[in-house]
């Protein structure tokens, strides 16, 4: 199987925990046999990496160097994640099984490329905006809002870390409840879930 | 047909949906490459009470929901509007039986779209820089217009190559993005002659007393009520005209300047002879366009000037400041009038000088008229469009893309 992971922060490029938590997670999947590939984002330190883990990543910068807000920050960015993903889609032969998204992000990358290649993802739940900025409605907030709901409608599946944020998506999105499988970090049983839900979703093809 | 040429163009205005010029160029460039055996998809925003879908003479268009929630600020808004775009782009061209040879992306306003449609498919992007923020702006002076201008800058590196329309548009897209020389190529833009000719014979003048008195001529500006348009050197030459003419300047578009200059004319007391008309119908834009007894085009910057070729089709004497695309579409003398730009005395001399010798502007504007449909025709336009179409996809059909 061959999985490429979204995440917009990797080692050595570290925001908040969501970097360990993919080092390790894609660390245990290469073990496990997977082809992991995990686009990333850093400003400077951009290309192709093998890691002695068996993990291979692709760091992309944004092109477009200044900015008015996270938004268009974001919005620019997608497209070298894009790229970037393509690359290792047509070297792979047309073979990706999944795209696992952590966070919002990359979502629109992720939809483009379902939409243009048929290569389905999976939206994998950090944080919500709701919860990051409570009550927050303004224009800014609700576009970032749109980008997760957009998310939720066009992957395959959810993956949430809790029962209680898998209750919270399906309260403030609507989502249907099987779409979304909770998978709690830090256990051993983490990476078996996570591999279960990639060969449900790729139907258990060896893509 | 199995080996059809056929391309994707990304726009985000196409009738009716109309906001500058990109609207009636993609139209137009559309139905003639059409016309010349090309597939031609377009993508653009959507519109009310406009089709998502439909087929207009052969060109199929597709209108995209346009991020209709409030927006933190245009800039950011092109950018999620691109989300969709791309996004539904996307599925189309997997949708269809044969497959998009081309992504050809207009202005910035589509820059990540075709972007990411060029990586994701795997086919050459083209594009035509319609403008540029640095000479919109006359500089970069804030965060948005370098942002702007960085974006446009990414668009013609990732473009296989970049369409302008004029000679001045060549060399300034070069300087601005230090673009290599062979990666811009000079394609006019076109005018249509036709919606002109078809009036020709009807009574204007019921129309014409709508915006001027019998015994006064009619000064026409027809353009955005902004500062790079120059409508201001035009209100500053009024009285300087008025000494020597009896005219009424009418002013259509609308834009920011509107107020400020409406306090140019207040304070001159001139708001009888200068009558600010705002928006018009295309219908009335015509006819208007075809009765004015002078069109002027006081631009500070401009990449192109649709407007003047638009007159000269029109058959209206042109007065032109000699600049940018300007410069190249009007041969001083023979085919209008250029005067010095952002110089309130040159454009008073050259309006009166048009309104008061009538042997010279019948001569002008049959020039005029003549030289539109030797170079400006969208045939031949379209034409020249789908060569480089093919020699992209030819040069393409090397690379380890194909």
């Amino acid at each position: 199987m061959r999985v490429i992971i979204f995440s917009w922060e990797y080692p050595p490029r570290v925001v908040g925990h969501l970097a360990e938590d993919i080092s390790t997670l894609s660390t245990q999947l290469a073990k496990h046999g997977v082809e992991t590939y995990v686009v990333t984002y850093h400003d400077y330190l951009t290309g192709a990496t093998n890691e002695p883990s068996g993990v291979n990543t692709i760091r992309v910068t944004n092109p477009v160097r200044t900015h008015i807000g996270v938004l268009t920050w974001v919005l620019t960015l997608n497209q070298e994640v894009e790229r970037a993903a393509a690359n290792i889609y047509y070297q792979a032969k047309k073979h990706v099984g999944v795209i696992d998204v952590y966070d919002w992000h990359f979502i629109p990358a992720a939809v483009t490329l379902k939409n243009a290649l048929a290569v389905p993802f999976i939206f994998s739940v950090e944080s919500l905006e709701d919860h990051r900025s409570p009550g927050a409605n303004s224009p800014f907030n609700m576009a970032i809002k749109s980008i997760e709901w957009l998310g939720f409608y066009e992957a395959a599946r959810v993956t949430a870390k809790s029962e209680w944020m898998r209750d919270e998506i399906v309260r403030i999105y609507k989502v249907p409840g099987e779409k979304i499988t909770v998978v709690p970090p830090n256990t051993d049983s983490r990476v078996q879930n996570v591999l279960k839900l990639y060969a449900a979703v790729t139907g258990g093809t060896q893509d | 047909m199995k080996n059809e040429l056929s391309v994707m163009m990304l726009s985000w205005e196409f009738p009716p949906r109309v906001i500058g010029g990109i609207s009636p160029h993609v139209y137009y460039l559309s139905k003639s490459l059409a016309r010349n055996g090309v597939k031609v998809y377009v993508v653009t925003c959507d519109f009310p009470g406009a089709p998502a879908h439909e087929v207009l003479d052969d060109v199929e268009v597709y209108r995209v929901d346009s991020y209709k929630n409030p927006a933190p600020d245009f800039a950011t808004w092109v950018y999620l509007m691109n989300l969709n775009m791309q996004k539904e782009a996307a599925a189309l061209a997997a949708s269809l039986p044969n497959k998009v040879g081309v992504f050809h992306a207009h202005d910035w306003l589509v820059a990540t779209s075709g972007i990411g449609l060029k990586h994701v498919f795997r086919k050459p992007l083209l594009v035509t820089m319609h403008s540029t923020e640095i000479g919109r702006r006359d500089g970069l002076h804030t965060d948005t217009e370098k942002m702007i201008s960085e974006t446009e800058a990414w668009l013609t590196y990732e473009a296989w190559k970049v369409i302008c329309c004029s000679g001045y548009m060549v060399s300034h897209v070069r300087w601005a993005f230090g673009l290599p020389e062979d990666k811009l190529v000079m394609v006019p833009n076109g005018v249509n002659t036709q919606v002109y000719d078809a009036i020709a014979g009807e009574d204007l003048r019921e129309l014409r007393s709508r915006f001027a008195a019998p015994h006064e001529r009619l000064v026409l500006f027809v353009g955005r009520l902004v500062y790079e348009k120059g409508v201001h050197i035009l209100v500053n030459a009024v009285p300087k005209v008025l000494e020597k003419v009896d005219a009424k300047f009418v002013i259509v578009g609308s834009g920011y300047m509107k107020e400020q200059l409406l306090n140019i004319v207040r304070s001159m007391k001139l708001e009888h002879k200068v009558l600010f008309a705002g928006f018009v119908d295309d219908a009335t834009l015509l006819r208007l366009q075809k009765v004015a007894d002078v069109s002027v085009v006081p631009s500070l910057f401009e990449p192109f000037g649709i407007v003047a070729l638009e007159a000269m089709a029109a058959r209206s004497p042109v007065v032109v400041s000699d600049t940018g695309g300007l410069s190249e579409i009007v041969e001083h003398d023979v085919t209008g009038v250029k005067v010095y730009p952002n110089n309130t005395d040159s454009l008073a001399w050259g309006i009166t000088r048009v309104l008061t010798d009538d042997g010279f502007r019948r001569y002008i504007v049959e020039n005029a008229y003549r030289k539109v449909q030797e170079k400006y025709d969208w045939e031949k336009i379209a034409q020249q469009t789908k060569r480089i179409y093919e020699s992209v996809l030819g040069e393409y059909s090397k690379s380890f893309w194909a």
